[in-house]
């Protein structure tokens, strides 16, 4: 019976839901101190004086550390953002001082006591402040800040912290040639991760010079670089230490706590120290989602086939640019959808904002990018009069057609968005109509839009695998992939048990990743995981089989290549009743007078990206993920034209996942997508005061879905394998949530017959279209 | 995390307690009663709840009873809002008080805690005040039964050291038909921008409303403005939005526009109800 395509529950699971399992706070020592952040008031002002003097004499404090004792200019790649703020303040929420103490609650106490003397300075508030001639700068030196990763445009004198383009065809005679076009403008407001687990890091710092840290990270390795880069250490004197984390959505991919709480075990003596945000921090000390401005410009024929696309992306990655640089390159790379487009132009622009800064989130980039697209998509279908659904279809991308970054396309590459789109129409029901009126006076109301995305990793980013043999012939697999929720390692055990014919629970993933043990993965992120650490994983269990064929073939006198593994046993392929168990040959084959040959059993196996080239700056060529993944989302609302409320009742997605190696998993994966997708398009949203306040940095106001809304989630599949990715799995762990805003709004622009281009939308949006705030 | 060191004290008498909170007042503690806690976790890990000590109200009897007597229906201060809804002693209590905060709060806050405490939606209050129930206050003097309209102001109008013991309601009052909506921003579970409890008693409409202005009020003038049967339904709509004793509140979850939509829907749907009997 074949592993892979079976519904293997995840192997964490178990612990997980009997509250068992051990998250990074859960971690505590005898001795160990507590560390507390105090924050800014204000969202843009320039420090006159912290006055730590009331909080060093507080009871139980260590140490009081403030941006003057530490001068660490920390960025992925623009090295923009200090530690703790030098100068002056550029967010509401950023951290100023770091308070050490013997327990918590007086290093809470004690972080009352440190006073700030701030003088506001004028607010960038949105992003068309930020681009207004004359406008306040949030970052004077920007020309001066140093590059950790090369590649970032920052433009001085400016807000505008990066920009990357597309410049493919002729637009100019393109328009010409086009029947139709249509303008589209959409807004969407920066937003949060809300993971269940906050960020939290332990750090302690050894007499002899070893940092250790614990953290909740989806980049164990990437932490272990920064820090040793930061801090100027050698990276060997650097462990990173990760064990389950409780959801990251991409959140958790930077360094945030680690870096402080290093600050706070060095300023007391290298002890250990933990520093746990609070869930107010998380929001807005702590990065969170991106906000966007775009123009969407379309032109296509009458018969509605797409000439020419003109988009602008503003973006916004708040006070400090983190990894956003990259979604700013990621949204230009994908710019035009997963569309057919011959002539293209695209400026994606990355701005400063005096807002909590943001860095990757689920998606990245894709979901904002998708959103613009397919409301001007929406439009389009509306001037041309054309179903939405077959505008879509006309111009899907396809093998043979050329994505905006000149990446001439085959089914390997781009899979097949137009069975995607026929399956749908019939799960969403498409024929029974866009909107239908029910009995009691509502409108039901269907739409449907396309995502792609690949990934935008470094075009060196590596990923390795270890498998060592235990004595009973079981096997440890060693990976760097970090558990975050999406069960990459149980889906490494499947194809691990597929490679060797042997039971799954003869396989043990070792769960924690530890820098010093560990081989390395990247980062868990850019649903990269399993196709990354995949392949690292064929080519060790390749090798393993070697090993084991070549003891076996001593034991048993059979030349290595008529050997084969199966159930836990190397065996003559010619007759299989000439084998040996596992367990004779895994630490060593005895023979009968005690000579023995062998040893343990072990292999590796190292993955790099393959041929990925970054964006170039003029004209966007490049590749920067190795396969997209494409798919579409519908979802049908229920809406009440006499109080414009409406109801979500199915949120659909098929998706081109090239094979469903753990098919629940991918559904349940999709399916979390897709609810994070319901949450930015129904509630969730930053809210600001003019003065750039955050207005609701608390789960009380920040909304979330709950149990109790969810529609019914449909998910279904189609099979065209990625051929160069492991039994031909695609990368799905974000694709969930990338459409099923923009088809949100999409039905209820239908459903009310005003179109809604920002997010959320709120019974009070609709109420305030329609009558425009008449009670 | 609770940055405070204070002092716990659970007494098993109303006279305990109010002993208690006069001497910690005098020693300058600044005691709280509580019961549930959930407000006092909440607020004190963000700096917003000062004290030195509580006063746990879970150990005193009389605040913890749930009776139905023969003409009366007596409810503990003390008593969950969870225990209030399963028991459905007073069915539009059930419903107007059954979606404060979430389930897992809900089995911490008590109708006491949400009548006295600082959040100003106070959703348990509405179904008590269409019910004119009787409120069991206990101080210095000892205890004084007083009607809950009487007390209850925008807040309950407690003097310092008296706490709330019990609420009593007339069993008729629990059995008149009853209808409470609530509408919220978005989601089933939030602040109300408008919750309203209504009962129906010979054909007048009582009603009691929260989220629509800064706190929760049943008015005289709205409800003879809805009971002014002579009139239209949109007449006696728009003579009860005039009648508001206060502004029409706009603040982060909503506009104060909104709200003002919000309200004249129930109101129709209120009045349409009112109809049918």
């Amino acid at each position: 019976m074949s592993i892979i395509g079976n519904n293997i529950p995840r192997l964490e699971s178990q612990d997980k839901v009997t509250g068992r399992a051990k998250y990074t706070a859960d971690y505590a020592r005898p001795g160990m101190l507590h560390a507390r952040l105090v924050t800014s008031p204000l969202a843009h002002a320039r420090i006159k004086r912290i006055d730590a003097s009331a909080a060093s004499l507080a009871p139980g404090v260590q140490a009081v550390i403030t941006g003057e004792s530490c001068a660490h200019l920390y960025g992925q790649l623009l090295e923009d953002r200090p530690l703790l703020a030098i100068g002056k303040v550029r967010h509401y929420g950023e951290a100023l001082a770091v308070v050490v103490a013997n327990s918590e609650a007086e290093a809470f106490a004690a972080a009352n006591l440190v006073t700030v003397e701030l003088e506001p300075l004028p607010v960038v508030n949105t992003i068309r402040d930020a681009l207004q001639p004359g406008a306040p700068l949030l970052h004077e030196q920007q020309a001066l800040y140093a590059h950790y990763i090369p590649g970032v445009r920052p433009e001085p004198g400016t807000n505008v912290a990066h920009r990357a383009q597309v410049r493919k065809g002729d637009l100019a005679s393109a328009w010409q040639q086009s029947d139709v076009t249509i303008d589209c403008r959409v807004q969407l407001p920066q937003a949060d991760h809300a993971a269940m687990e906050t960020r939290v890091a332990l750090v302690e710092i050894s007499p002899s010079g070893q940092v250790t840290v614990q953290a909740a990270s989806q980049g164990p390795f990437f932490l272990q670089k920064i820090i040793s880069h930061v801090f100027g250490l050698e990276m060997s004197q650097v462990v990173v230490k990760t064990g389950l984390v409780g959801g990251a959505f991409g959140g958790k991919a930077t360094a945030t706590a680690e870096l402080l709480a290093y600050l706070a075990s060095k300023a007391v003596g290298g002890k250990l120290v933990k520093l746990a945000y609070t869930r107010e921090q998380d929001i807005i000390t702590a990065p969170g989602h991106i906000g966007m401005e775009a123009e969407i410009k379309l032109g296509a024929t009458r018969e509605g086939k797409l000439l020419a696309a003109d988009l602008l992306y503003l973006t916004t990655c708040g006070a400090y640019t983190d990894s956003s640089p990259t979604m700013a390159q990621a949204i230009a790379a994908s710019c035009t959808g997963p569309y057919n487009v011959p002539n293209v132009s695209c400026d994606s622009l990355l701005v400063y904002t005096n807002h909590p800064y943001t860095t990757a989130f689920r998606g990245f980039g894709h979901e904002v990018m998708t959103f613009a697209i397919e409301r001007a998509m929406d439009k389009l279908a509306v001037a041309l009069q054309l179903d939405p659904l077959e505008l879509r279809l006309r111009n899907a991308i396809r093998p043979g057609d050329i994505s905006p970054s000149y990446e001439h396309l085959n089914a390997s590459l781009v899979g097949d968005l137009p069975t995607c789109l026929q399956k749908m129409r019939s799960l969403i029901g498409w024929q029974s109509g866009q909107v239908v009126p029910t009995a009691d006076g509502k409108l039901r109301a269907k739409s449907v839009a396309c995502f792609w995305k690949t990934s935008s990793s470094p075009v060196n980013a590596i990923s390795g695998v270890i498998l060592t043999m235990n004595k009973d012939g079981s096997i440890n697999l060693n990976s760097g992939v970090v558990e975050i929720g999406q069960a990459t390692k149980t889906v490494l055990a499947q194809i691990l048990a597929e490679k060797l014919k042997l039971p799954i629970n003869r396989i043990h993933v070792v769960m924690p990743v530890d820098t010093e043990v560990s081989p390395e993965h990247w980062k868990t992120v850019a649903s990269k995981s399993t196709y990354m650490a995949g392949r690292a994983l064929l080519r060790a269990a390749e090798t393993l089989i070697g090993e084991l064929r070549n003891v076996a073939s001593q034991a048993l006198r059979v030349p290595p290549e008529e050997l084969d593994v199966a159930g836990g046993k190397v065996y003559a392929v010619a007759d299989p009743t000439v084998n040996i168990d596992f367990a004779d040959i895994a630490h060593g084959y005895k023979y009968d007078n005690g000579n023995s040959i062998g040893g343990q059993l072990m292999a590796r196996g190292s993955f790099i990206m393959p041929r990925l080239t970054p964006l170039d700056p003029e004209t966007g060529k490049g590749r920067s993920g190795p396969a997209w993944t494409v798919g579409c989302q519908a979802v049908e609302v229920e809406y009440d034209p006499q109080n414009f409320t409406y109801q979500v009742l199915q949120a659909a997605t098929v998706v081109d996942l090239g094979k469903a190696l753990n098919p629940q998993n991918a559904r349940a994966v999709l399916t979390g997508g897709m609810c994070m997708g319901l949450g930015l398009a129904t509630r969730e949203e930053l809210t600001f005061d003019p003065e750039g306040i955050v207005q609701n940095a608390q789960l009380r106001t920040y909304k979330l879905m709950r149990f109790g809304e969810h529609p019914q989630y449909l998910v279904e599949f189609v099979e065209t394998p990625q051929l160069d990715a492991p039994f031909g799995q695609r990368g799905i762990a974000e694709h969930g949530i990338l459409a099923i805003p923009a088809a949100v709004a999409g039905a209820l622009s239908v459903a009310a017959g005003v179109d809604f281009d920002q997010l959320p939308i709120l019974p009070e949006t609709i109420w305030q279209a329609k009558t425009g705030g008449e009670a | 995390m609770i940055p405070l060191d204070f002092a716990y004290y659970r007494p098993d008498s109303i006279a305990e307690a109010v002993e208690l909170w006069s001497q910690l007042a005098a020693a300058g503690k600044q005691p709280l009663y509580y019961s549930g806690g959930s407000e006092l976790v909440t607020l004190a890990r963000i700096n917003q709840l000062v004290t030195q000590a509580v006063i746990d109200l879970k150990g005193i009897p009389e605040c913890r009873r749930l009776e139905q007597q023969a003409d009366q229906l007596l409810i503990g201060s003390a008593v969950n809002i969870t225990q209030l809804v399963e028991s459905n002693c007073f069915p539009l209590l059930s419903a107007s008080a059954g979606r404060i905060a979430d389930h897992t709060s809900r089995g911490s806050i008590t109708l006491g805690g949400n009548l006295c405490g600082s959040f100003y939606y106070r959703e348990a209050a509405l179904a008590l005040l269409v019910a004119e129930s009787q409120v069991v206050i206990a101080g210095q003097q000892g205890l004084r039964t007083e009607p809950l309209l009487q007390v209850f102001d925008q807040r309950m109008q407690l003097l310092p050291g008296e706490f709330l013991v019990q609420v009593q309601t007339d069993r008729r009052m629990t059995e008149l038909p009853y209808r409470a909506a609530k509408k919220t921003r978005q989601d089933y579970v939030g602040y109300p921008l408008v919750s309203v409890a209504m009962l129906r008693d010979g054909g007048r409409l009582r009603l009691a409303v929260s989220g629509l202005l800064a706190y929760p009020f049943r008015s005289a003038a709205v409800e003879q403005a809805l009971n002014a049967i002579d009139l239209s339904s949109e007449q006696r709509i728009e003579q009860a939005t005039a009648a508001l004793p206060g502004p029409i509140l706009g603040d982060a979850e909503s506009s104060a526009g909104y709200r003002q939509f919000v309200w004249r829907g129930l109101l129709s749907e209120a009045l349409t109800w009112l109809g049918e009997e």
